[in-house]
């Protein structure tokens, strides 16, 4: 690993200035499981290494009935999946992070670190994006609130600018009843990224499709919505979906899967889930 | 430049001076003589390094010596007196649960924790918690029985 500054500072305000000082020679140390993989590789070499570990105002959950649900930026995995909040108003996002990595890795890696990393197979990306969750973002000009939907810009690419961090992430109560899904496709069980992610919530005559690990960023599939909402949903339909679906993504081939087994797989993973949210909305 | 850190280590507490760019797992082989403590892959997928801090296993790979500081570390030299070995330690010998012995200290560190947290743990909770750590030996059965054997005696031997 090559030699770095390491910067423990403990105000949000501390942060941005550094950030802004340093631009790219600077990187964020959040849970660090990936980016101590690549600083080992030698793929990531930050001049300065910001760890925001001491910010008592990121390592928060806080949930109300009025704004939902808040998640810190410096928050674990095992600390969403562990929370009795999110279990109760959130089991999507729950199941979703109990499926990254495993559990020593859960008890560093973060939900804000795995949406800034922005993997196109970031587990808690489908999820995220189906609850219409916001980012929070601040840095040099102010705070700013992001729709998830716009965050992620390319491979491992977010909207993030010169000396903003990510504070907090956003996600809405949903007034109505709903119920939702997150299926991982994987090699193995754990220790394994998704070869296909699929997240699914039914809320009122509307059912909102996510996937990742098929395009270059994690993706809503608004056109198989709108041909899925308002209907009854029979085979016929489902398979309409599943059609619609793979000409809203573009899997690629690699060491996970074939882009053939991705454009199948994807087929049928959103009829599973379409299916299992119906079965446990009408429960 | 190096940065001075402190931490307790095994129940005693170290003061010393470490270059941020060195891993936990570097800092207590290599610094500390902790050499129970194993590297496998270095990237967080085998889990051959997994030691608690402040009573959470985490890869020792993945963590910065710096990230300790003011922080409470179990290695596999800290869970037996030196003389009488751990219940779960104990437990591994009597199930055969080792061949090669490198994802060992791994496993039990694992297994320390999931008892710690969850005193009674069904055999699905033990795959779980044992679900980041690899052995290419055993082929785990003797492993997952070994931790569910040293629960069921609730920590005794």
């Amino acid at each position: 690993m090559k030699e770095f500054e390491y910067l423990k500072p403990d105000t949000i305000e501390e942060t941005i200035s550094i950030l802004s000082q340093h631009g790219e020679k600077a990187q964020i140390l959040n849970g660090g499981t990936d980016l101590i993989v690549g600083m080992r590789d030698k793929i990531i070499q930050p001049e300065y290494l910001v760890d925001i570990k001491a910010i008592p105002q990121l390592n928060r959950i806080i949930y109300s009935k009025q704004d939902g649900l808040n998640i810190g930026s410096t928050v674990t995995l095992n600390e969403i999946s562990d929370s009795k909040v999110v279990q109760t108003h959130y089991p999507i996002l729950a199941e979703a992070c109990k499926t990254v990595g495993s559990y020593q890795v859960r008890n560093r890696a973060t939900l804000v670190g795995n949406i800034c990393n922005a993997s196109p197979a970031a587990d808690t990306a489908p999820p995220l994006l189906v609850l219409d969750a916001k980012v929070n973002i601040i840095g040099p000009t102010g705070e700013k609130i992001i729709p998830i939907n716009q965050f992620f810009t390319g491979v491992k690419k977010n909207i993030l600018k010169k000396g903003e961090i990510v504070n907090s992430v956003t996600v809405p109560l949903i007034k109505d009843k709903w119920t939702g899904v997150y299926i991982k496709q994987s090699r193995r069980k754990d220790v394994d990224l998704a070869t296909v992610g699929v997240a699914v919530v039914c809320v009122r005559d509307e059912i909102r499709i996510a996937l990742g690990a098929v395009a270059p960023i994690p993706v809503r599939i608004f056109k198989t919505e709108e041909l899925l909402k308002g209907k009854l949903i029979d085979e016929l339909l489902l398979e309409k979906a599943g059609e619609s679906a793979i000409t809203e993504v573009s899997p690629i081939s690699d060491v996970r899967s074939s882009k053939e087994y991705r454009v199948e797989i994807v087929k049928v993973l959103i009829r599973r889930a379409i299916l299992q949210v119906k079965r446990r909305y009408s429960a | 430049m190096k940065h001075k850190i402190s931490f307790t280590i095994n129940g005693d507490v170290k003061e010393i001076e470490i270059e941020p760019n060195k891993t936990l797992l570097k800092m207590l082989r290599e610094d500390l003589d902790l050499t129970g403590t194993k590297e496998g892959c270095g990237a967080g997928e085998c889990g051959a390094c997994t030691v608690l801090v402040d009573n959470k296993p985490v890869n020792s790979c993945l963590m910065l010596a710096v990230e300790v500081d003011g922080k409470e570390i179990l290695t596999i030299e800290g869970i037996s007196d030196g003389t009488n070995l751990d219940p779960i330690q104990e437990s591994f010998l009597k199930h055969n649960a080792i061949q090669c012995g490198y994802c060992t200290p791994g496993m039990v560190m694992s297994a320390k924790a999931l008892l710690n947290r969850n005193s009674h743990p069904t055999e699905e909770d033990v795959k779980e918690a044992l679900s980041g750590n690899l052995c290419r030996c055993t082929g785990y059965q003797r492993i997952v029985d070994a931790v569910l054997d040293s629960a069921k005696k609730g920590g005794k031997k």
